[in-house]
């Protein structure tokens, strides 16, 4: 049988998280995001983030977090090179230690260290979200505030075709290799990607007029099998995420001791051991991706 | 009888699954002869994909060994085994891409690195063999689904592997262009091909297979004519596949002999 | 057999793709009634008109394919053209020969509820139906499973359970045993004739399996070019035998020997071909 796991996706549990409502998780999801755009602090980012590890251990969704940490972990890491050396700040800019022909900038490794921070936190909280709710709960509490009844199946039907079409995918390719093709580079897409598509679109045409037999097309009023229950607690849990993230961004916004975008000083030695760590991490990266997609 | 030559040996094989720790295949041995019809036969999950999957190195044994005309699959790598062993997926769709009907025949031979007039010859030889003439310059989307599939048969014999693994032949197809395949099977087999039909078409079972493997559970639990097979009660059962519909009344009828065909029946009910 | 009220007539109905196509017409002049409670089955070969002529019954053809149409169609006295989706849907149910291209929803439940949900079903109603038709299909308790980790067999039976949740009255059936293998054809025949017997529904099914039709069906249709060539019992079909052998299609292999006896001066079967095993073995014996 194919295997039907989409990388990132509801991890089953019981957990306290798991019990609330979807809502309530987007709340904070959302609250986050803006607290993230707000600062650069990296203090307060870095305390974001910990309460962020923090629900990951109630919902004990680790193993599943930390693999998509280590997809993402190390492209950040880029931010911080780049940064360092090119900082996306208003000049002027106090240099550190040069490297070569580079100068690593106060402001560049500040502002590396605060977008990997915010990457890490909007992660972090969208993971939660989407690892403790079924797809099914979060697509059918959006529809009640909301969401068209068609979108919703939009939403469900592509998250459905991305493993559906990966199978597809592998079983083409061992078709091809059957016939001799190299399965790599180039001259492998277009006869492993023809057959997928075809397939794929004759799949859409024949669902549509399946769908037309179930009434998709009528006009009339449409419920929704999925129940979705929000109660006081998911009430609260979502005007609690509210809070945090109103309160959070009216002292970030209000109290301009908070940026410390020019009196955080970092140490030459601070500044190269992250330098080259993030370097040496990304470059390791490369090469493991590069051999397993050699090896595919 | 030609004297028998193998042309598969499947030695001792084990084959499990590492996700979810399946074994599949379950110390299976046996040897097929050039020149052969085998049918396979199982349900879902019994390992009949699996064994198939290994004769042409899609999959690699746990334990045991495959010898494809002596030579030990192991080393091998699916590109090299294709120009030995021939696999007709059961849709043709999940091999069909190039734009004409020639472009697909000439595709394998290419991957191979043959010579032009060599990829000519075969490609003149396989519209011949398959009766595609008039479809050359055709794109094969466009061809109707039974023609199709003969397209994408056609597009593994370019290759001229000994052995062809059929993947339900016949299935999806009407009754013209099954007769049609049917037909084709045995020319292969006149060219000196060896043919592995995975297939529950019992026609084609009773008709034009020499011999028939079933499996179970990982297991080879029968390996003999369709005629013995087809009278082995409890085997056939295991496999929900009920022996043709003519078969069925000779048995009822507890004629003398298993009948396979509407003619052989004439017969027996002559004498 | 006592035959029902008619629910669904074709009335010179002929209709052609606006797509090109080899042929002008996909269905031509079709006249055809079938009756409440009818297993009918549709033989001929790809291509032949019977996919078109099905997807008629619940107006797919011609509201949302675009084509030419003439003729009347009626099912259950309403005119396809001028139905509602919506009284469609509660008609007619359909199941089509690929199941996996059919599902599109996250669990089994899911899949079943869709229907019922355009159809603005209570969660309550929708509670009590979903294990009702899982029932019937003999899936019950795969519920929360994922449609797609589901076997052909089951699927296809998926589909059925889909179909009937919504409560109609006729089931139509195109080649559903075409992409499934021997067990999973054997559960859905079982399914359809049960539902064909136990609950009266009229089956309209397109397939290859000519033994298998011979005997469960009521009715026998065979269809080429567009066209209806013969319509009757199994028996009054299939002895034509030397008709259907030039239409390229099969008729039982017992019929087949039947046919060939009767050519070579056997008297026995003057009063016509068996058509089933049973049939056949008596007629030996």
């Amino acid at each position: 049988m194919q295997g039907i796991a989409v990388p990132i996706s509801v991890v089953p549990g019981n957990s306290p998280i798991h019990r609330i409502n979807p809502l309530p998780k987007m709340a904070w999801m959302v609250g986050v995001l803006v607290i993230s755009f707000v600062t650069r602090n990296p203090v307060i980012l870095g305390g974001v983030f910990l309460l962020g590890l923090l629900f990951v251990t109630i919902a004990q969704i680790w193993p599943s977090y930390l693999r998509v940490v280590m997809i993402l972990f190390p492209i950040s890491l880029t931010l911080i090179l780049l940064q360092s050396i090119a900082p996306a700040f208003p000049q002027p800019w106090s240099p550190i230690v040069d490297v070569g022909p580079f100068t690593i900038w106060q402001e560049g490794i500040y502002s590396g260290l605060s977008l990997l921070l915010r990457i890490m936190c909007m992660t972090t909280f969208a993971m939660v979200m989407i690892m403790t709710s079924h797809p099914s709960d979060i697509f059918a509490s959006m529809q009640k505030i909301g969401l068209p009844y068609t979108m919703n199946f939009i939403l469900t039907m592509t998250l459905q075709l991305i493993p559906i079409l990966q199978s597809e995918f592998n079983t083409v390719l061992k078709a091809q290799k059957s016939r001799g093709l190299k399965g790599t580079g180039f001259a492998a897409i277009l006869p492993s990607m023809v057959p997928v598509f075809v397939g794929a679109i004759e799949r859409v045409q024949q669902l549509s007029i399946s769908l037309e037999s179930r009434a998709f097309g009528s006009t009339g009023k449409k419920t929704s099998y999925r129940q979705v229950q929000f109660g006081l607690k998911d009430a609260l849990v979502m005007a609690a995420g509210m809070a945090f993230s109103c309160i959070m961004s009216y002292w970030l916004l209000t109290d301009p001791t908070l940026d410390w975008s020019r009196t955080l000083t970092f140490s030459p030695a601070f500044a190269l051991t992250l330098f080259f760590g993030a370097g040496i991490g990304f470059l390791l990266f490369v090469v493991l991706a590069l051999r397993l997609v050699l090896t595919a | 009888m030609m004297s028998a030559k193998p042309i598969v040996q499947v030695e001792n094989v084990t084959h499990i699954y590492s996700r979810g720790n399946v074994v599949a295949l379950d110390d299976v041995s046996l040897t097929i002869n050039r020149g052969e019809i085998v049918g396979l036969i199982g349900q879902n999950g019994s390992g009949k994909t699996t064994l198939v999957k290994h004769m042409n190195s899609l999959l690699k044994p746990t334990k045991g060994r495959i010898l494809i005309d002596g030579e030990d699959t192991e080393k091998q790598s699916v590109q090299a085994m294709s120009a030995k062993v021939g696999y007709v997926y059961q849709n043709p769709n999940h091999q069909l891409f190039a734009r004409t009907v020639v472009d697909e025949l000439e595709f394998g031979p290419r991957n191979l690195k043959l010579d032009e007039a060599e990829i000519e010859a075969r490609r003149e030889e396989a519209i011949e063999f398959f009766g595609l003439e008039e479809m050359r310059e055709l794109h094969p989307y466009r061809i109707g689904f039974p023609l199709r599939k003969l397209v994408g048969m056609a597009s593994i014999f370019t290759m001229r592997p000994d052995v062809f693994i059929l993947d339900e032949p016949t299935t999806g197809q009407d009754n013209i262009t099954t007769q049609r395949v049917y037909k084709l099977i045995r020319r292969l087999r006149e060219n000196g091909h060896t043919v592995i039909c995975v297939a529950h078409d019992m026609i084609l079972l009773a008709e034009v297979v020499d011999r028939l493997l079933v499996m179970r559970d990982g297991h080879l639990i029968a390996d003999d004519t369709p005629r013995k097979v087809f009278a082995m009660n409890e085997i056939m059962e295991s496999t929900h596949l009920a022996p043709p519909q003519i078969t069925q009344l000779s048995l009822q009828l507890n004629k003398r002999k298993v009948v396979l065909s509407v003619d052989e029946m004439l017969k027996e009910l002559k004498s | 057999m006592a035959k029902g009220k008619p629910v669904i007539e074709f009335k010179d109905v002929s209709f052609a793709y606006a797509a090109a196509s080899d042929r002008p017409y996909a269905i031509e002049d079709i006249n055809l009634t079938i009756y409440e409670g009818e297993y009918v089955a549709l033989l001929g070969l790809n291509g032949a008109g019977k996919t078109s002529l099905q997807l008629c019954i619940n107006g797919v053809i011609p509201n949302s394919i675009m084509g030419e149409f003439s003729g009347e169609f009626l099912v259950y006295g309403q005119d396809t053209e001028t139905a509602s989706v919506r009284e469609l849907a509660k008609l007619v149910g359909m199941v089509f020969d690929n199941p996996e291209f059919q599902l599109s929803q996250m669990s089994v439940a899911e899949e079943i509820a869709l229907g019922m949900e355009n159809l603005g079903f209570s969660f309550e109603e929708m509670n009590r139906i979903i294990p009702e038709v899982l029932e019937i299909v003999g899936l019950s308790g795969l519920e929360e499973r994922s449609p797609f980790a589901l076997s052909g067999g089951q699927q296809q039976r998926l589909s059925i359970a889909s179909a009937l949740a919504m409560r109609p009255k006729i089931l139509v059936m195109d080649e559903p045993t075409s992409n499934v293998d021997p067990i999973g054809k054997e559960e859905i025949f079982a399914v359809a004739a049960k539902l064909n017997k136990e609950e009266n529904m009229t089956i309209i099914m397109a397939e290859h399996e000519v033994e298998v039709m011979a005997a469960y069906a009521d009715r026998v249709i065979v269809m080429d070019q567009g066209k209806i060539l013969l319509n009757g019992t199994p028996k009054e079909v299939f002895s034509e035998s030397d008709l259907i052998q030039k239409l390229g299609l099969r008729t039982p292999q017992v019929t087949e020997l039947a046919a060939k006896l009767h050519k070579k001066g056997s008297r026995k079967y003057s009063k016509g071909y068996p058509v089933t095993l049973d049939e056949a073995a008596a007629s030996l014996r």
